[in-house]
């Protein structure tokens, strides 16, 4: 399955909005969309928002995907996965990174 | 092929206090109020059915050393960890009732909870013993020798009366030992550590602990879907949570349930068992552990055929 991406300015902060799954055949795309998205927030000064909700899935790669995003993002962009459907909240607490991200109920909220 | 579980406890083994065996029965005659039993029978067939396995069982808490049945008839292990010790003891059991005194084992590293059985290994000691160490490390035997040093044990390598050969081999090799096509793998852990491949008859067992899947290499991972590749029984170090490994414990050279799962589905492989366990975890933490692999497994499991995860315990043994 292919992995779409979408990018957009929202409130001033910078949204990028997966579409579909990430596994071992998507991941490669969704680490390049994510690392340019928060270079994006950088050169902005901009919050970077990870829209999940048009996400199927993320297996590891995704989620690991999400630490280098991290890592490339440093304390100049805070990043937050937003509306994860019901599957990404399951994954997101069996890999514990529900308590290494902020995790919003949608991407206008907060937490 | 047979796999026997003897030890699947990492890093350090484990003994569970008093406490926590009260804790059991506690649970269990909770569980059991109002039900008689006519005997022990009874009652065991009763809690077999009725208790989770943390309260009725065990996970046990020997560390690494794992027997593969099903080669030439000799004796197949991977690692000496604490495990080796009732593994000796059943070894010598057998080789009473006729089993060939021949010995391969394969060592994934020589960390210390991976071979400090060795010193209580009691065919060790046996003059009409043939032991074959395999490893990919060519400090195999220098590990073996110097924990029987006296500073750390009383009884000298040298004291040993069994035949020892020690066999290095190379990342990507592929030979015959004891009767099985075996392949060796390199692997990410401080010192290095070593994946095997043992395949019969068209049945593969994989042994692949102490791996760190690195969260900047994951280009590496396409070696291991090869390793895995319809894996009838794919034994992986799940030591801790994929949060974990990218945070306070990156570099600690172990590998998670969800990686774990993530690379079998890749390889096409059939079953997982667990293994590796963390020695702070307590059995209860285990069985949450198995329970949330099992559910990671249908989340992402997608048009995949399903994959069996299961979670290896002392004493486990199963058929591929």
């Amino acid at each position: 399955m292919d992995l779409q991406w979408q990018v957009s300015v929202e409130n001033g902060r910078v949204v990028g909005a997966p579409a579909g799954r990430v596994d071992e055949t998507t991941w490669e795309a969704f680490t390049e969309h994510l690392t340019a998205a928060v270079r994006e927030a950088a050169a902005a000064g901009a919050n970077l928002v990870v829209d999940l909700s048009r996400l199927d899935y993320m297996s590891s790669r995704g989620l690991r995907a999400l630490t280098i995003a991290r890592r490339e993002a440093g304390d100049a962009v805070p990043i937050t996965l937003a509306a994860p459907n019901p599957r990404m909240r399951e994954i997101l607490a069996i890999s514990r990174y529900d308590k290494l991200f902020v995790i919003a109920d949608s991407v206008h909220g907060d937490a | 092929m047979l796999v026997r579980f003897w030890g699947t406890r990492g890093s350090l083994p484990v003994a569970r206090p008093a406490l926590a065996i009260q804790g059991k029965i506690a649970r269990a005659l909770v569980a059991a109020s109002g039900q008689t039993f006519a005997d022990e029978d009874a009652a065991h067939g009763w809690a077999q059915e009725n208790l989770p396995f943390h309260t009725y069982g065990s996970y046990g808490g020997a560390s690494s050393c794992v027997e593969i049945e099903g080669g030439d008839g000799a004796f197949v292990v991977c690692d000496m960890g604490s495990g080796l010790r009732e593994f000796g003891i059943d070894a010598a059991r057998r080789c009473k009732e006729g089993h060939p005194r021949v010995y391969h084992f394969f060592m994934s590293h020589l960390h210390w909870d991976h071979i400090m059985g060795f010193p209580f290994f009691g065919p060790a000691f046996d003059p009409g013993a043939e032991i074959i160490i395999h490893s990919g490390h060519p400090d195999a035997e220098e590990a073996l020798r110097r924990q029987q040093e006296e500073i750390s044990f009383p009884v000298p390598f040298d004291w040993l009366r069994a035949k020892f050969t020690f066999l290095t081999h190379k990342p990507g090799d592929t030979f015959e030992a004891a009767g099985l096509k075996v392949s060796i793998t390199g692997q990410y852990h401080s010192h290095d550590s070593y994946g095997y491949r043992f395949e019969k008859n068209g049945r593969s067992v994989i042994y692949s602990t102490d791996s760190e899947h690195k969260l900047d290499n994951m280009d590496a991972e396409e070696a291991f879907h090869a390793f895995f590749a319809s894996g009838d029984l794919v034994i992986c170090d799940t030591m801790y949570s994929l949060g974990d490994t990218v945070s306070l414990k990156q570099d600690w050279g172990h590998s998670s349930n969800v990686v774990a799962i993530d690379l079998c589905h890749a390889a096409g492989a059939r079953r997982l068992a667990l293994f590796h366990h963390e020695p702070t975890y307590s059995d209860r933490d285990i069985q949450q552990m198995h329970a949330e692999s099992i559910r990671y497994e249908e989340l992402v499991r997608a048009d995949r055929p399903p994959l069996e995860v299961i979670c290896a315990y002392d004493g486990l043994e199963v058929r591929v």
